[in-house]
């Protein structure tokens, strides 16, 4: 045992409390983007389905979506965090993606929830296990973020498979289509 | 005092330290505890271990006992310090390295371990005058929390944090067009990026920005064009004590203040107007 402070080549950044910047900055910059886009999505829906029987069950998801956006916010500024240059991009093409999926009808507003929502989950899930790798003790608070929201966007998923999602017509095709542009969203938006 | 009698041994220690790294992850000879082996450093984890009696000497003799070892970059970044006082005189060359290497008592090849046109002691100026500009503006922001100074408003602020980094090119002012364009070469130009976005970034945190939309670009882009035109009008002042730039720094920064105000303006103005055309549209559908 070195009676030396361990040696730390003064090039390299000096994190915040140690903690693996890099890793951090990604994660906390893509879950942003995710909840703005959800945000928009939600409000997309609510656009052309707020007067309709679904209404109320839509202004519920987007409530909570809300709150995670919020967190985020808040979380990208203790972290200092950057955040997607193509935040205007989500900004458009969620509101029109809830449109236009809302425009199919309640089934199609349903079925694009699914959709969104189970990739969400899969990606909250691999964060968590990113994380868990990483250090559980150093990153508990944003664990438990993680593992809440996790939780809440699985059950809008279950919502939307309530509401009759897979009955739309096309389902698995607009699944499909909807989830790798959300697959696309995500690379983007951990890079730039 | 050694290295002055063993002239050829500076070198020699200076270039052991170069060579040191590799050496660092041996075992000491009485250490039975298990290998430890860095391949590469490991993410997120310190290198531990420090060797703390002689490491393997090419001089033979007990090595360095008096000093702590010290890697490679701590020698460089140590000598391009001392080297900082001789840029006035010799520029950012290896001239002015060499002349700082000698002040350690290291030899002139020391110089040999940098780039012949300066880079790296042109970088390692403005890592140092950037960190000298965190810490005070963090200084600043724990007088504001701790009661004992006002809040500035965000102009003054932002003001007072360029005029602070750029009093620190005061000294070099004669040889500073020189590092710049050192700065604008391909080679150096990800690091002088880096550097300069993190410093600015580094403002708008002290200044308080919590953006998290695309704000968060458009501050940082204008800021960085103000200090980028003030350090250029600074380049070719010739007023007393720079008064010049000051005022234009000042003048910038208010223009930038009024931009973001105008912008606020036409965004309500946009909102009210869209606002009266969906009335109209719902009146006419009725």
């Amino acid at each position: 045992p070195g009676a030396g402070a361990a040696l730390r080549p003064c090039s390299s950044r000096v994190a915040q409390d140690g903690i693996n910047k890099p890793v951090i900055d990604r994660i906390i910059r893509v879950d942003h983007a995710g909840e703005y886009g959800a945000n928009r999505i939600y409000a997309g829906q609510m656009a052309v389905l707020g007067r309709s029987s679904v209404g109320p069950v839509i202004q519920q998801m987007w409530n909570q979506e809300k709150n995670h956006l919020k967190r985020f916010n808040e979380l990208m500024v203790a972290y200092r965090v950057r955040p997607t240059v193509l935040l205007p991009f989500w900004n458009v093409a969620g509101f029109v993606l809830g449109a236009g999926s809302a425009l199919l009808g309640k089934k199609g507003a349903m079925a694009c929830t699914v959709a969104v929502e189970e990739s969400i989950s899969e990606h909250y899930n691999n964060q968590i296990r990113t994380l868990i790798e990483e250090d559980p003790e150093k990153y508990k608070e944003l664990l438990q973020v993680i593992k809440q929201f996790r939780d809440e966007e699985q059950e809008h998923h279950d919502t939307g498979l309530e509401h009759d999602a897979e009955a739309t017509p096309a389902y698995s095709v607009l699944k499909t289509a909807i989830q790798l542009g959300c697959k696309a969203a995500i690379f983007l938006s951990e890079r730039i | 005092v050694r290295c002055q009698q063993y002239p050829p041994l500076c070198a020699l220690q200076a270039s052991a330290a170069l060579r040191a790294p590799s050496d660092e992850h041996k075992k000491e000879p009485w250490a039975s505890s298990s290998q430890q082996h860095f391949d590469s450093p490991p993410a997120g984890h310190q290198p531990e271990q420090k060797p703390q009696g002689p490491h393997p000497s090419y001089t033979g003799q007990g090595g360095q006992e008096s000093e702590d070892y010290e890697s490679e970059e701590q020698l460089q970044h140590r000598i391009l310090t001392a080297a900082l006082e001789f840029v006035p005189e010799h520029g950012w060359t290896a001239e002015a390295i060499a002349e700082g290497a000698k002040t350690l008592g290291l030899s002139v090849a020391a110089a040999g371990l940098f780039h012949s046109d300066g880079s790296e002691l042109i970088l390692h100026f403005v890592s140092e005058c950037n960190t000298k500009l965190s810490e005070l503006l963090r200084n600043e922001q724990k007088l504001v929390q701790l009661g004992e100074a006002e809040k500035k408003p965000i102009d003054e602020f932002l003001r007072d944090a360029v005029e602070a980094r750029l009093r620190m090119l005061i000294p070099y002012i004669e040889k500073w067009p020189q590092a710049l364009s050192v700065l604008l070469l391909p080679r150096n130009i990800p690091s002088s990026l880096t550097l300069l976005t993190s410093m600015i970034d580094d403002i708008w945190h002290y200044a308080g920005d919590q953006s998290t939309d695309f704000n968060w670009y458009t501050r940082r882009a204008v800021l960085t064009a103000i200090y980028n035109t003030t350090e250029l009008v600074m380049m070719q002042d010739s007023s007393p004590g720079f008064e010049d730039t000051w005022r234009f720094l000042e003048n910038r920064v208010a223009d930038a203040m009024t931009m973001s105000n105008t912008a606020t303006q036409v965004q309500s103005t946009g909102e009210a107007v869209v606002q009266g055309l969906m009335g109209a549209a719902v009146t006419v559908s009725n």
